[in-house]
């Protein structure tokens, strides 16, 4: 078999990447596309709940709520942080290093679900519940905060899961700094969702 | 790939982080300071999307890609989520039945 005949069909194996991207990458920015309107949809039905229902419950004092919500904000921005420079030495061939700030990423994450989950068993611990509201408001405030929070923190807890086989991969050489740039595109997207997840469903449910 | 050779420093980085922890002080700002609920709302979709904006450019990295990805993803999610927007109506609706029904 001749060279030009194998190019003759796999055409498209051989063509360039229109977005100079490797397909790894553009995968994860499609899933990032969908998973974000996903978590859009999410949050267009607590809005529609909450325009629809008078009387919406206000839970939510600055201490201690929001002020731990800020806290957990900070930790992902943080985490984004140290997944950046994770990425940056992956790319500069400093493969320890990257293995540290990969470290960091998941230490940061782990403390973000452990806030997120004492935060949780506490609310539950006052008679919240996915049916129950124990300030006597609509009962659906309880679905829509625990089912939109507890969508952002299954993607947590499997951000921290992918990125510790990453860790494992790229330090025996099976993955090289492409898969770390790869998984920090999800890493930000977590954070990105957070981003809408903190002001709308914590802050204008303040009072 | 071509599009990791380019990209912000880390001092870049550093401040762009700097400027969204800003942001979310902003945020709890606004929250707490006695606005109606129709502009506590805009205002903080507002600082979110800025937010947004500053995490995709930066973080993930998109101001550095080529623009055809930038196009290809981007107004597509933007289209999805303007097209979610036809049922605010109906909550509105909903709204004032309750209210004029005296129910909850």
């Amino acid at each position: 078999m001749t060279v030009a005949s194998v190019s003759a069909g796999h055409e498209a194996q051989l063509e360039a990447s229109p977005y100079a991207i490797a397909s790894k990458k553009l995968g994860m920015w499609l899933f990032i596309i969908a998973d974000g309107a996903t978590f859009g949809a999410m949050l267009f039905a607590y809005g529609y709940l909450r325009v629809a229902n008078p009387g919406w419950t206000h839970p939510f004092v600055f201490w201690p709520t929001i002020a731990k919500g800020m806290l957990m904000t900070a930790v992902l921005l943080s985490s984004s942080l140290t997944m950046v420079c994770a990425v940056l030495t992956a790319q500069a061939g400093r493969k320890i290093a990257s293995l540290r700030w990969l470290g960091a990423t998941m230490l940061l994450g782990v403390v973000f679900a452990a806030l997120h989950l004492r935060e949780w068993l506490a609310m539950i611990g006052e008679g919240w519940g996915l049916s129950r509201n124990p300030a006597g408001g609509p009962v659906l405030f309880g679905a829509t905060f625990f089912g939109i929070t507890g969508l952002h923190l299954l993607h947590v807890i499997t951000g921290v899961v992918a990125l510790a086989v990453i860790s494992r991969g790229f330090r025996r050489g099976r993955f090289d700094a492409g898969h770390v740039e790869t998984t920090g595109l999800y890493w930000h997207f977590v954070d990105l969702v957070w981003m809408f997840v903190f002001p709308l469903v914590y802050l204008m449910n303040a009072r | 790939m071509p599009s990791s050779a380019r990209g912000p420093s880390v001092r870049v980085y550093l401040l762009v982080w700097i400027g969204l922890l800003l942001i979310v002080g902003a945020e709890v700002a606004l929250t707490f300071a006695g606005l109606s609920v129709g502009v506590q709302l805009a205002g903080l979709l507002l600082l979110a999307s800025l937010e947004a904006a500053i995490a995709l450019l930066y973080f993930m990295h998109l101001r550095y890609e080529r623009p055809s990805l930038f196009w290809s993803l981007i107004p597509a999610l933007v289209v999805v989520l303007i097209l979610m927007d036809y049922f605010w109506p109906d909550a509105v609706r909903l709204l004032h039945q309750r209210l004029q029904g005296g129910g909850p």
